[in-house]
């Protein structure tokens, strides 16, 4: 009998596509249907932004690193800005650092809400999207009042933060917590249950331990393998070894585990910010600072945990007010990487369950 | 690569509501400075990776040991650049297995590969780099030891131009194929020859 | 009241027939063209949207500017496609969909209705043209991917055929006929659903799957990658699958509520009355569905007709005939 001839069909998702998150392309190919290979091409988004913050005084640098990772502006800000005091050896004040700890728990939730709407979305059902939105709307009015801005907050300064909460701002977070708390389950009854996303999930895209190792991944990706790396636990930053909050940890490596992971980090990050509240105190909001913000010579590098994995900015300073030089390491870039790993072998409606559950932002793929 | 910290002066004269009393404090800070104990402790640390892979590998590879506050720095011989990363991972009392952060640096005499190591197990962390020339920039892979530097060395290529050797799939990550020129090089004009670069499509 | 089978055929009767058919159409339109504005409206809702509300009062004529749009659209007819096939498929896709409303009992009168000895067979047979239709779509459009998404359509479609037919078969054993009116006679003191409550789910969700709604609207899913088989349709044609779509989700209503919850039978209101709510009541349902539930995988969906629904569909069978035969 004659070979059956087949051709491989070279496809094109994006860049674009509504699942992709954005301007992101991946060239697959398939064999029927089945993924032969797949090649994620990025840098539609690259603004350049490493070269440009060689010409920026370090403060003139943190509204651009709100456009990396757009949907945690907060905690953007804070990796650069962590870095230039730990460069500089500068104390922050009490207030502000508890402030910091409050937005970026706060922003973590409304980034991993944003990642339940879009995945269902993704899956086919439309309502998780407009509710996960809803309570994302919440979260973004508080930031609104505080900063002035709904996404790109620009918030952070070397030393503490820009301004102080108005009025009332800190009973209506806490008013948040309890109603976000209540909400939550609502989420679980809605979609964690449901028998037809199980089966969408369960069990696909695993990645295994000395894979996620290798490829160096980092935030939930990691954690879901079961290796147990959370930045805030194993490489303390700011105020991060005071608060008592648990690093969630799953088994199988799975999609169905990252979304878990997701969900129940909207928790953790939930009790963070109630123990912060709790323990906040009055006082000033940017310490000392000089004028003119110089890093002394030398390179330094601190990551932090975003809400995608390690968020690191490497300073190489000359000891002038501009950076010679400003590496961002990308937690989404890094990521993606194990992409193309998991897709071959896969049939192409798994694909779009793959890759929403890497959870990518693409500013900050591409930076 | 000093990482002394004398910055010190510097934060006391430029705040202008420095009271009169903080000035006198600043003279004898000036004076002596007792290093950083952090700093002593890495190079200290560094010293004994340092002769650690001296002696596994026989030759020395090493070129400078410094620190970046609490972490050492080793700067190591681009020949033997992914011997000297997998004796760091494997060997049993390093076992630098996770690899943090992959950059590239333009200086202007060369260019500088930098990568941050965390051991899990002993909980430390190392900075490893090495330097290769501006002109035809090569610097082996470490693709082979970890993946994940895949598009790391791809973008260093891309922005920097240095050429990886035994890079699996070295090309153009985040401009397009076609394009000339190394956009993160201090030498790169963003306004000249931008339609020989490729510019202007 | 008009006995159409039992008359001679004059010029009248046969007028009548005409006028009676354009009204029936004329009931379909206006029912799709209202389906259309409350699922918008409802899924909204469920999603603490407020749903069109700017054309017309609270948005009631938001379907007729769609409709308007599409037919003022540029008619775009693929270079290398099938001309006449291409022209085709979406009149092979519609017209069985309006034709299965002859056999459905709207009132007690039957005015509209033939009162078909094999209703039931009809309505099925004449469903299946349309996966024709479907298929031809894709053909015609010469696009590897409207052909694969056409192929998949037809497939889920033939697929769930089966189901849909067996747990119609439970009905027809309690009832003795296939003729539709006395299947609702045969409900007057209790609708077939209380007796058939596993049919009656099997019918549901193959009816889903047959109208390619979610959670089984794969072949037409805007997220993922094939885009189906009415991707080279623009205008009016694409109108036509869309209504396709519609008056079938009507139809499937309509024959839930005539098999499983008993017609246009109630008390105190008027017999049309009843079916329309009972319709509508069917027709929420099927919204309510595509609010809530994700997407299932085309593998699953397959595997989910033919290892699931049609063993239970034929466990089904087999306790009606058993307790019939007690």
């Amino acid at each position: 009998m004659a070979e059956l001839r087949s051709e491989e069909m070279v496809l094109n998702v994006g860049p674009q596509h509504p699942s992709t998150h954005g301007v992101f392309r991946l060239v697959v190919t398939l064999d029927g249907e089945q993924i032969v290979d797949a090649d994620p091409v990025v840098g539609y988004l690259h603004r350049g932004t490493e070269k440009l913050a060689e010409d920026l005084q370090y403060t003139q640098i943190i509204p651009y690193t709100d456009r990396l990772d757009y949907l945690s502006s907060m905690l953007n800000n804070y990796a650069l800005v962590h870095t230039i005091e730990y460069a500089m050896d500068l104390e922050v004040p009490a207030r502000a650092e508890y402030l910091r700890v409050i937005v970026m728990e706060l922003n973590r939730v409304a980034s991993h809400l944003v990642f339940t709407g879009t995945y269902l979305l993704d899956l086919g059902a439309m309502s998780p999207f407009l509710y996960a939105f809803m309570e994302r709307e919440t979260i973004v009015e508080l930031f609104n009042e505080i900063c002035g801005a709904r996404l790109t907050y620009n918030y952070m300064r070397v030393g503490g933060v820009k301004w102080d909460a108005p009025n009332g701002w800190l009973q209506k977070v806490r008013d948040f917590v309890l109603h976000m708390r209540e909400k939550m389950r609502m989420y679980h009854n809605l979609i964690s249950g449901n028998e037809i996303f199980l089966n969408r999930v369960k069990g696909i895209g695993v990645i295994t331990q000395e894979d996620a190792i290798n490829f160096a991944m980092s935030g939930i990706n990691l954690r879901s393998t079961g290796i147990n790396w959370d930045l805030r636990k194993n490489v303390p930053y700011g105020i991060y070894d005071q608060f008592d909050f648990n690093v969630i940890v799953a088994e199988h490596g799975d999609c169905l585990d990252r979304y878990w992971i997701h969900m129940k980090e909207i928790e953790e990050s939930l009790k963070i910010v109630e123990q912060a509240l709790d323990k906040i105190s009055e006082g000033p909001v940017l310490g000392k600072v000089p004028k003119m913000i110089r890093v002394p010579a030398g390179e330094y590098y601190r990551g932090i945990e975003g809400s995608r994995g390690e968020l690191g900015v490497y300073i190489v300073s000359d000891g002038k007010d501009k950076p010679y030089r400003l590496k961002l390491r990308r937690p989404s870039f890094v990521n993606l990487q194990i992409l193309k790993k998991l897709l071959i072998g896969q049939n192409m409606a798994n694909m779009i369950a793959i890759l929403g559950a890497v959870d990518i932002v693409l500013g900050e793929v591409d930076g | 690569m000093s990482t002394e910290d004398n910055n010190t002066s510097d934060t006391v004269k430029a705040t202008p509501t420095a009271s009169a009393a903080a000035k006198p404090a600043a003279k004898p800070a000036k004076a002596a400075l007792p290093p950083d104990p952090r700093v002593v402790a890495a190079l200290a640390n560094g010293e004994t990776i340092k002769t650690a892979l001296n002696q596994k590998l026989g030759v020395p590879i090493v070129v400078e040991v410094s620190a970046s506050k609490a972490v050492p720095i080793l700067i190591i011989d681009k020949a033997y650049w992914v011997q000297a990363v997998q004796f760091l991972r494997d060997d049993a009392l390093q076992s630098y297995d996770y690899l943090r952060m992959f950059s590239g640096t333009d200086y202007p005499n060369y260019i500088e590969i930098a990568i941050h190591l965390v051991s899990r197990q002993h909980n430390t962390a190392l900075y490893v780099k090495t330097r290769t020339e501006r002109d035809l920039a090569v610097v082996p892979s470490l693709t082979g030891l970890f993946q994940g530097v895949n598009w790391e060395e791809r973008e260093v290529y891309d922005l920097l131009g240095v050429h990886f050797e035994g890079h699996p799939d070295l090309r153009r990550i985040m401009m397009w194929e076609g394009w000339k020129g190394y956009p993160l090089r201090k030498d790169y004009s963003p306004f000249e020859d931008l339609d020989e670069r490729g510019g202007n499509v | 009241m008009f006995h159409w089978e039992s008359t001679p055929l004059t010029g009248i009767s046969f007028l009548g027939m005409v006028i009676g058919a354009v009204v029936v159409l004329g009931i379909a339109l206006a029912v799709v063209t209202y389906a259309i504005y409350f699922e918008r409206k409802f899924i909204g809702w469920m999603q603490l949207r407020i749903g069109p509300n700017r054309v017309g009062p609270l948005g009631l004529f938001q379907s007729f500017a769609d409709i308007l749009k599409l037919l003022i659209k540029e008619d775009v007819i693929p270079d290398k496609a099938d001309r006449i096939m291409f022209l085709l498929a979406p009149v092979i896709a519609f017209v069985p969909s309006f034709m299965v409303l002859a056999v459905i009992p709207f009132s007690s009168t039957h005015v509209f209705t033939a009162g078909l000895n094999v209703g039931v067979l009809y309505y099925l047979a004449i469903s299946a043209i349309t996966i024709l239709g479907v298929v031809l779509g894709g053909w015609a459009s010469n696009n590897k991917y409207s052909l694969i998404g056409g192929m998949r359509s037809a497939a889920q479609m033939i697929s769930y055929e089966i189901p849909l037919g067996l747990s119609i078969v439970g009905v027809v054993l309690l009832s003795g006929s296939l003729n539709m009116n006395v299947i609702v006679a045969h409900q007057a003191k209790m609708w077939f659903i209380i007796p058939q409550i596993i049919g009656f789910v099997v019918f549901i969700i193959a009816g889903l799957a047959e109208l390619n709604r979610t959670p089984f609207d794969l072949p037409e899913a805007e997220s993922e990658l094939v885009a189906g088989y009415h991707t080279e349709y623009s205008g009016f044609r694409f109108a036509f699958f869309m209504l396709t779509e519609y008056v079938y989700a009507f139809a499937l209503a309509a024959l839930a509520t005539t098999l499983f919850l008993g017609g246009w039978s109630g008390p105190f209101l008027p017999s049309w009355l009843w079916f329309v709510i009972k319709t509508a009541a069917v027709i929420f349902f099927l919204f309510w569905v595509r609010a809530t539930m994700p997407r299932m995988r085309g593998d699953q969906l397959m595997s989910f007709a033919w290892k699931v629904l049609i063993p239970v569909a034929l466990f089904n069978l087999l306790l009606t005939g058993g307790l019939y035969l007690l």
